[in-house]
């Protein structure tokens, strides 16, 4: 077991790893992290994690740009692959499933594949379907796999209108299940507009709006069936 | 610091090291990072290359983050991982491009990169940085001179002869539709998609001594003057 001071190191060196895009630095030290005994989860929510909500602010304060933060999720991930197998139980409270895509038209998956990341490392279970996804097979997925929400992605004003039959397909369906759009051209007026429950700025707001989310879902789902049973 | 940088890289194996000044040349989401560090290293056979270029861009991306710099590493192009993140802005970017723009060479009738002293037989990878490093003087013009080697050995006739130059890099040098379905067959006949004859007969850099060939091809060329001329 390592002692608190080896554990400071090793969960700093994996949030530096994350801000200094250094993959080698984070398998290097995930894989200590493991050796000498640390929680996964720990290191990967006190160390990678961290270090990727720094990346976050420094984005917003432009020191960082598109390049930096696709190589400190590059970084993340080379971590992550080698902590996750090790996590036990995370504890966030909920848990959930989530089909996401990028809308039919549309490659642009960058922004999508960040979101994704953040479910991923929440521990949800994410059914990725790509980008330029047919409309119809949101709704077949989220069928068929029983999600709790179905997070969407359009980066143009042409392939955004995609988003509001794939809403209006999913409701007829299935009124119960949440529905989050992202974008550039997305705001808070389309999603009210389109009838989505969530617009995420970015990818730390996508993942809090989605726990939020399930957990009022699933306070609905108990309601339901609380009634049932009377 | 642009010496030592390409002092260590030339000791660590690297044939030829540039810098190119690339302001205004990028697209938006790499701008900020506009010079770049253009290494070459020359293809012989039973060496393995890549793995070699590999281990100078990690050594580049030492140097310059150890000095404070932003860094993006541009791996070869037979040697792109795909999936991660940063892979999608690979695409944004052309070797040889940096490798003209920091005197490395032209681009050659072949559309491949000509480097006067080891002609098209060099490997490119590139790291973008911000550090403010001296570029070198850019090549502009191709010095292929009359020489039609490539063009005569082509087996689909893909090479057009125009002549590139820097200010107008959208010259069509090669029919790359020709060049591929003559792969294409070349892989269903052989196995192998390897053709590679406009590299092996371009006289510069060529192991055989390029003045013999040179002064070959001028023969044939005095020849074939002479013949249209009767």
């Amino acid at each position: 077991m390592a002692t608190e001071e080896r554990k400071k190191e090793i969960l700093e060196k994996l949030r530096n790893a994350v801000i200094q895009y250094d993959e080698d630095t984070a398998k290097e030290y995930s894989q200590a992290a493991l050796d000498e005994g640390l929680e996964a989860n720990d290191a990967i929510f006190n160390g990678l994690v961290s270090g990727m909500v720094e990346v976050g602010k420094m984005f917003e304060a432009q020191e960082y740009f598109v390049p930096e933060l696709l190589m400190c999720a590059d970084a993340l991930y080379a971590g992550l692959d080698i902590l996750k197998p090790h996590v036990k139980q995370l504890d966030l409270g909920v848990k959930g499933s989530v089909v996401i895509g990028t809308v039919e038209g549309d490659v642009h998956d960058i922004g999508k594949n960040i979101v994704k990341m953040m479910f991923d490392v929440a521990g949800f279970t994410v059914y990725d379907l790509g980008r330029d996804v047919p409309l119809d097979k949101f709704v077949a997925e989220q069928l068929r796999t029983d999600s709790d929400l179905v997070c969407l992605s359009a980066m143009m004003t042409t392939t955004m209108t995609g988003m509001k039959k794939v809403i209006d397909d999913l409701r007829k369906k299935n009124p119960h299940v949440k529905i989050m759009i992202g974008g550039a051209p997305v705001s808070q007026d389309v999603a009210d507009k389109y009838g989505a429950d969530g617009y995420a700025k970015d990818a730390t707001n996508a993942l809090k709006d989605a726990i939020n989310m399930i957990e009022s879902l699933k306070k609905m789902k108990d309601e339901v069936e609380a009634k049932k049973a009377k | 610091m642009k010496t030592s940088l390409k002092r260590e890289l030339l000791d660590h194996g690297a044939t030829v090291v540039g810098i190119a000044g690339l302001r205004g040349y990028l697209s938006g989401e790499i701008a900020h990072l506009d010079r770049a560090v253009s290494i070459g290293v020359d293809r012989k056979l039973n060496e393995d290359t890549l793995a070699l270029l590999t281990r100078l861009q990690k050594r580049t991306v030492r140097f310059l983050k150890a000095r404070g710099h932003r860094t993006l590493a541009i791996p070869p192009d037979s040697d792109r991982r795909k999936g991660t993140f940063i892979s999608k802005l690979y695409s944004l970017f052309n070797h040889k491009m940096a490798a003209t723009s920091a005197g490395l060479g032209w681009i050659g009738k072949n559309g491949l990169l000509i480097s006067p002293g080891h002609g098209p037989r060099l490997s490119l990878a590139t790291v973008l940085t911000d550090a403010p490093m001296r570029p070198d003087v850019p090549i502009e013009h191709c010095l292929c001179g009359e020489c039609v080697l490539c063009i005569e050995h082509c087996p689909s006739q893909a090479i057009t002869g125009a002549k590139w130059s820097r200010s107008s890099p959208f010259t069509e040098l090669v029919r790359l539709g020709a060049c591929r379905s003559h792969k294409t067959s070349k892989r269903q006949t052989e196995g192998k998609p390897n053709c590679g004859l406009c590299i092996n007969i371009c006289p510069y850099g060529r192991r055989l001594g390029t003045e013999a060939i040179t002064r070959q091809n001028k023969q044939d060329i005095t020849a074939k003057a002479q013949r249209t001329q009767r």
